[in-house]
């Protein structure tokens, strides 16, 4: 019961911090229309693919699977803000302890990637030729995506010390995570390390299943696709718990400047 | 009802960061319903204690108890018992006063009406009624500071751990704090554990530990630490104030001594007749008051590298 009532605070707590970081959450709902329209438009006059989609139609799951990804990621990492100002001490004071801070952190950030994604998904029938059941779909596999990434944020912010190396992972880790994956190109064409990094790559498996969902061919079958990503989720899952270190804020700390 | 239980228990409680030894071993015996302030200088080891206590850091040696629960094994039941506030304020500047009660609340496990009376009844106790719709990042710092105590106090805790609760703040809104403070014990026999800096605030505990160094050099009454350091205490300045406090040492009238920036507090323990006749003859003294010894001087005489 309490565990239930402190997820359900720290979930409302961050969907209301995210609403009122305006700039931040628009930035966030902008950024795929931008990417949509600025890389869509120059490669659609260049690329040719072999499925003989135009480059709009494939690229877009990507850029859904991309405004998910960062929306829940960013959210998720955003853990780093809590331990350095103070307020995840708080939270792992209460009786529910580190499960519920996770799973209240994990939830929330899932779902600032499902508003994210799904602003974009919306607007599906202005690129693509969607039925109503391809479209359902693809919000469930919109779900399952945005539950991976935010767990895969968490993994990040498990061992991240300081906010000041909010950037770096950015550079670090969500853009190589987006261009490894097939989002914006596909992956066969890639050479062989980057095609074996694309297939430990969690988005990867994200992006397939989108395409499969809108009706486009995929590369993996549809029983890889949802093994690669239950498994990234267990995973993911298991090292956080693992690696998360609720005393790391207080020992860093001490360890930095003296304070006892 | 607490129960017959020390609301804290601790037996060679240490923590150690590394090779830094921050807490070595500290023995308190803390009775339900006392307010018991924690003193010493900066990394004395203040802090350390009350995380330790609250469960947040894992002890390196010794154990504490909560009401009789394990901090380390009965983590949850030692939590629901607990209200912290931490140096830092604990409140999100983003979400109105209002939202970080209701957030606080929910992470105590209330929901429903109880959380909405809750909250209702800690922000009219902490008066902050006007402010309750206003983001806390636009609050001064001393509502803020009340913003966090209503947090800490909003399920009513039977063990408040308080570390510099009113560090930075102006009388106003020190006295409001305390205020608040002493209604949770008055109406609910809530045990308080503060650690400060300010050590009049100190006097009103029915106990005071001062830490320094990470042990306990003392453990008493206000009034028992005073009495330690000497009915009364002697400023001594001057150039001929080494000599005389040598000389009353001689005597063995002196129960302290404290080098000052301007010369010695000295704590007389013997007839303060012969104190004032040996200063009177002594050369070099410029200045000679005597006056009741107070918190501070038991203070500096336990945890000054210069005492004697």
């Amino acid at each position: 019961m309490s565990a239930g009532s402190a997820i359900y605070g720290i979930v409302a707590r961050d969907l209301a911090r995210t609403t009122r970081q305006t700039s931040r959450f628009l930035g966030g709902l902008v950024r795929p229309f931008m990417w949509l329209l600025l890389v869509g438009t120059g490669y659609n006059a260049i690329a040719r693919l072999e499925s003989g989609l135009p480059y709009y139609a494939f690229v877009f799951p990507g850029i859904v699977v991309m405004a998910s990804l960062f929306g829940a990621m960013l959210t998720a990492i955003g853990t780093v803000y809590d331990r350095e100002f103070g307020m995840l001490r708080l939270m792992l004071a209460s009786p529910a302890g580190v499960p519920a801070v996770l799973a209240g952190r994990a939830t929330a950030a899932a779902l600032v990637g499902i508003v994210q994604g799904g602003v974009v998904l919306a607007c599906a029938g202005l690129i693509l030729d969607v039925t109503v059941g391809q479209w359902v779909t693809a919000l469930g596999v919109l779900v399952l995506a945005s539950a991976v990434s935010a767990l895969l944020g968490l993994l990040v912010a498990a061992r991240l010390r300081s906010v000041e190396n909010f950037a770096g992972v950015i550079n670090l880790v969500l853009f190589p995570l987006l261009f490894v994956s097939g989002a914006l190109y596909p992956t066969a064409g890639m050479p062989a390390p980057l095609r074996l990094l694309a297939r430990v790559n969690p988005v990867t498996y994200q992006v397939d299943l989108l395409r499969r969902a809108f009706g486009q061919p995929a590369e993996f079958t549809l029983a890889t696709e949802l093994l690669a990503l239950v498994a990234a989720t267990l995973l993911a899952f298991t090292l956080t718990a693992l690696l998360f270190d609720p005393e790391q804020r207080f020992v860093g700390s001490r360890r930095g400047n003296g304070k006892r | 009802m607490i129960g017959g239980e020390p609301a804290i228990h601790t037996e060679g409680l240490g923590r150690d960061y590394g090779a830094v030894r921050a807490l070595d071993s500290l023995d308190l015996d803390v009775p339900p319903g006392a307010l018991v302030g924690l003193l010493g200088p900066n990394g004395a080891g203040k802090t350390t204690a009350m995380l330790l206590l609250a469960t947040l850091l894992a002890p390196t040696r010794g154990s504490a108890r909560i009401f009789g629960h394990d901090t380390v094994r009965e983590r949850r039941a030692v939590r629901r018992r607990l209200g912290l506030v931490f140096q830092e304020t604990s409140v999100d500047g983003l979400l109105t006063v209002e939202e970080n009660l209701r957030f606080a609340g929910r992470l105590a496990g209330l929901g429903g009406r109880e959380l909405r009376g809750a909250v209702a009844t800690a922000i009219e106790r902490a008066g902050l009624g006007p402010r309750a719709r206003e983001p806390v990042g636009r609050l001064s710092g001393g509502w803020r500071r009340l913003a966090d105590i209503a947090r800490a106090t909003l399920h009513r805790p039977d063990l408040l751990i308080l570390d510099e609760p009113t560090v930075g703040l102006d009388p106003e809104h020190r006295e409001l704090v305390w205020r608040i403070l002493a209604s949770e014990r008055r109406e609910r026999g809530t045990t308080i554990l503060f650690s400060t800096h300010y050590l009049s605030e100190a006097e009103p505990a029915e106990c005071v530990v001062l830490l320094s160094r990470g042990r306990a050099v003392a453990n008493d009454t206000p009034t028992a630490l005073r009495a330690a350091v000497g009915a009364e205490v002697a400023e001594i300045e001057g150039p001929g104030a080494e000599r005389l406090v040598r000389a009353l040492r001689g005597l063995g009238a002196t129960t302290a001594v404290l080098r000052t920036e301007q010369g010695y507090r000295v704590g007389i323990g013997g007839p303060r007749e012969a104190v004032v006749e040996l200063a009177g003859g002594a050369p070099g003294i410029e200045r000679l008051a005597l006056r009741p010894a107070t918190l501070e001087d038991a203070y500096f005489a336990s945890t000054q590298d210069g005492a004697a």
